[in-house]
């Protein structure tokens, strides 16, 4: 179990103390997490990772998982490729069904907190039955609903419209509510297995194991081998590097289960890599961080040639190890990645071929690129990040109305930077 | 005799936070001309965070272009020349909001009648209009020398170099009035240092430099100063 001051190291005592000053301000609060499953996927993975740090700030927290059936969780997966935007048909009755697994839930959960946050549409519907044991609701929206299928978004409008606020993961995933929306960037968990240091002789270690040898510069892509992450056009933009510059291309990743083209896309990346000893196709289990995090520190360069993304929580990882990235401009990935700030973005396999050279023939531009691109995560999208938008919004929460809350009374010794004048929002 | 930058302030200077947080309105533009629209009639919040707050909210290690309207333009419209001219529009040299407001719509209106076409971006790149929530608090910090101050200014976090310098424009109601230079011109006698702070032509730095550039000049001044009195 992570420990706040473990992170002192990596973040700065600065940022560390200012988390405590904050929940202190806040003052001792209790707050519910609940989402849909204790083990496996991103929102459980930073679950187990903040609740214990909110206990270390005085947040009395705990994690409340909905139970549900076979059929419940086929209608939530359903329900969720739907709010990605994909055209999925969800009956009456898998409605009433996921309602109804909604009731049972709320009938068999005794707890109360001042703030619930209630994670992505699986538990949405507990509002309905229990609002009055908690103070302040928030809908917390993992997924990308830029693009909502349109029926199943406004069976779960009608739910989302009873809480008090909402965040989301990006802004383009916004949505016409009638409570504020809060933008949240996702955040990676530098002590996590796939983000902790790691020594020389594990990473070593790791690519004895997967049989990747350290004999030319390493190119790595880390997704699933999805359309969407484009590892055909990694493929070709690699044959275009290699033409004159030696080096090898290593894609990591697992199938895309739940993607009916998931298998078509697998086996057309075998076929183009085919008969090319420098390429490496690795498929490697849905577990497999700490393997994950040996490559990328392996890489010399890292790839995320998407052409279509959410935010690009791999990209932050690539950067938080201080390596050079070329991304395609998609999603979140675009935020992330400046040209020669902090990455590079591209917009075909060409482009990302010109970057790769351009980086191999530029080791001290790669060098730089990824001491600012790790910075930049550093700042903006590690765990303590969450914590502190969390405390601030649990803040603003209590205050409605106000868009700006003043923790403290200027110093009656100090009138120098009192405001002159109300901020907005203050005071009404 | 004391040198000045160890004189004590009559008044000492805490340091204060700010956190800000993002709050999208759920409209979007996805062409230059729902961008105008957007500009007449979105709350003046929106208009603040779209030039200046996103600044605290995504910082870049690097300035290309100094608001988020302009960097549209230039990474969704792919047109840099409409970058360059949005870029122009300072927030800081205008009095108010409803003359930043206006600037903008008369420089798209414009744009928009010479080019007799609506560009559009593709899906996915769309301009999304966003305010900000804000929550301030005072650090464990305080300064009651030039020295401290220095320190201090070295110590904090970005958060709150953005709330004295950028915010406190807003906040005081007058430009080129930044916290800081207002607490050194109330306690010290340094009339060229406060000066050289209220002329830093903050829209063109990132936080980061506008910290080093405030450091290096209390240095340069006050290190004069002690030269002075020495």
């Amino acid at each position: 179990m992570a420990n706040l001051s473990e992170y002192e190291p990596l973040v700065g005592k600065g940022i560390i103390d200012q988390l405590r000053r904050l929940a202190e301000r806040l003052g001792p609060r209790t707050l519910v997490h609940v989402n849909s499953t204790r083990v496996g996927g991103g929102v459980a993975e930073l679950l187990r990772g903040v609740l214990p740090l909110w206990d270390q700030l005085g947040i009395t927290s705990r994690w409340e998982v909905i139970q549900g059936d076979q059929t419940f969780f086929e209608i939530t997966k359903a329900m969720h490729n739907a709010l990605q935007g994909r055209k999925v048909p969800l009956s009456a009755t898998m409605l009433n069904h996921y309602l109804e697994v909604n009731r049972e839930n709320a009938r068999r959960f005794d707890w109360e907190g001042d703030f619930v946050v209630v994670n992505d549409p699986q538990p949405a519907y507990l509002i309905q039955e229990m609002r009055s044991r908690g103070k302040c609701w928030i809908w917390r929206c993992h997924i990308d609903v830029s693009r909502p299928e349109r029926q199943v978004w406004r069976f779960l409008k009608d739910a989302v419209s009873q809480y008090d606020a909402s965040i989301f993961s990006m802004a383009n995933f916004s949505q016409s509510l009638p409570h504020p929306q809060f933008l949240i960037y996702p955040s990676i968990d530098p002590l996590s297995d796939k983000n902790r240091d790691l020594s020389p002789e594990e990473i070593q270690a790791v690519l004895d194991r997967l049989g990747v040898e350290r004999d030319k510069p390493i190119i790595l892509q880390v997704s699933r081998f999805d359309s969407f992450k484009d590892p055909l056009g990694v493929i070709q933009a690699f044959r275009l590097v290699r033409r004159q510059t030696p080096c090898k291309l290593v894609l990591a990743g697992g199938e895309a289960t739940d993607d009916p083209e998931g298998p078509r896309i697998f086996a057309e990346v075998q076929e183009a890599a085919q008969g090319e000893p420098d390429i490496q196709l690795l498929l490697l289990p849905p577990d497999s961080h700490y393997e994950i995090n040996a490559l990328q520190r392996a890489a010399d360069i890292i790839v995320q040639k998407s052409v279509r993304e959410g935010f690009g929580l791999t990209v932050t990882e690539a950067m938080w190890k201080g390596k050079p990235v070329i991304g395609g401009a998609a999603g979140g990935i675009v935020m992330q990645l400046r040209n020669y700030s902090t990455g590079f973005l591209v917009h075909t396999p060409e482009g990302c071929a010109f970057r790769i050279r351009y980086l191999l023939h530029h080791p001290e531009l790669a060098r730089r690129l990824g001491q600012k691109a790790r910075e930049f995560v550093g700042r903006h999208f590690l765990m303590t990040r969450n914590l502190r938008d969390y405390l601030t919004l649990m803040i603003l929460c209590q205050k409605p109305g106000g868009r700006v809350v003043e923790l403290d009374a200027p110093d009656p010794e100090c009138r120098a930077h009192e405001p002159l004048i109300d901020p907005p929002g203050a005071g009404s | 005799m004391i040198a000045v930058a160890d004189q004590p302030a009559e008044n000492p200077f805490w340091f204060w936070e700010c956190f800000l947080v993002p709050m999208p309105t759920g409209k979007k533009a996805t062409n230059l001309r729902e961008l105008l629209q957007g500009l007449r009639e979105m709350e003046e919040s929106v208009l603040q965070f779209h030039l200046w707050q996103s600044r605290l909210a995504t910082i870049q290690p690097t300035i290309e272009y100094p608001n988020d309207f302009a960097l549209w333009a230039a990474a969704a419209l792919h047109d840099e020349r409409l970058a360059e001219k949005l870029s122009s529009i300072d927030p800081f040299a205008y009095e108010n909001l409803g003359q930043i407001r206006e600037a903008l719509v008369d420089l798209l209106e414009e744009y928009l009648w010479d080019i007799s076409h609506n560009p559009a971006v593709e899906p996915g790149f769309e301009f999304h209009f966003c305010e900000a929530a804000a929550a301030h608090m005072r650090s464990g910090m305080v300064a009651r020398t030039l020295n401290e101050f220095s320190a201090g200014l070295r110590e904090v976090g970005l958060d709150s170099v953005y709330f004295h310098v950028i915010e406190a424009q807003w906040r005081l109601g007058v430009r080129k009035l930044d916290d800081f230079s207002h607490w050194l011109d109330h306690n010290f006698t340094l009339p060229e240092l406060v000066s050289a702070i209220r002329d830093i032509d903050i829209y063109f730095y990132t936080l980061e430099e506008v910290r080093e550039t405030i450091l290096a000049l209390i240095e340069q001044h006050a290190g004069e100063s002690r030269g002075e009195s020495e």
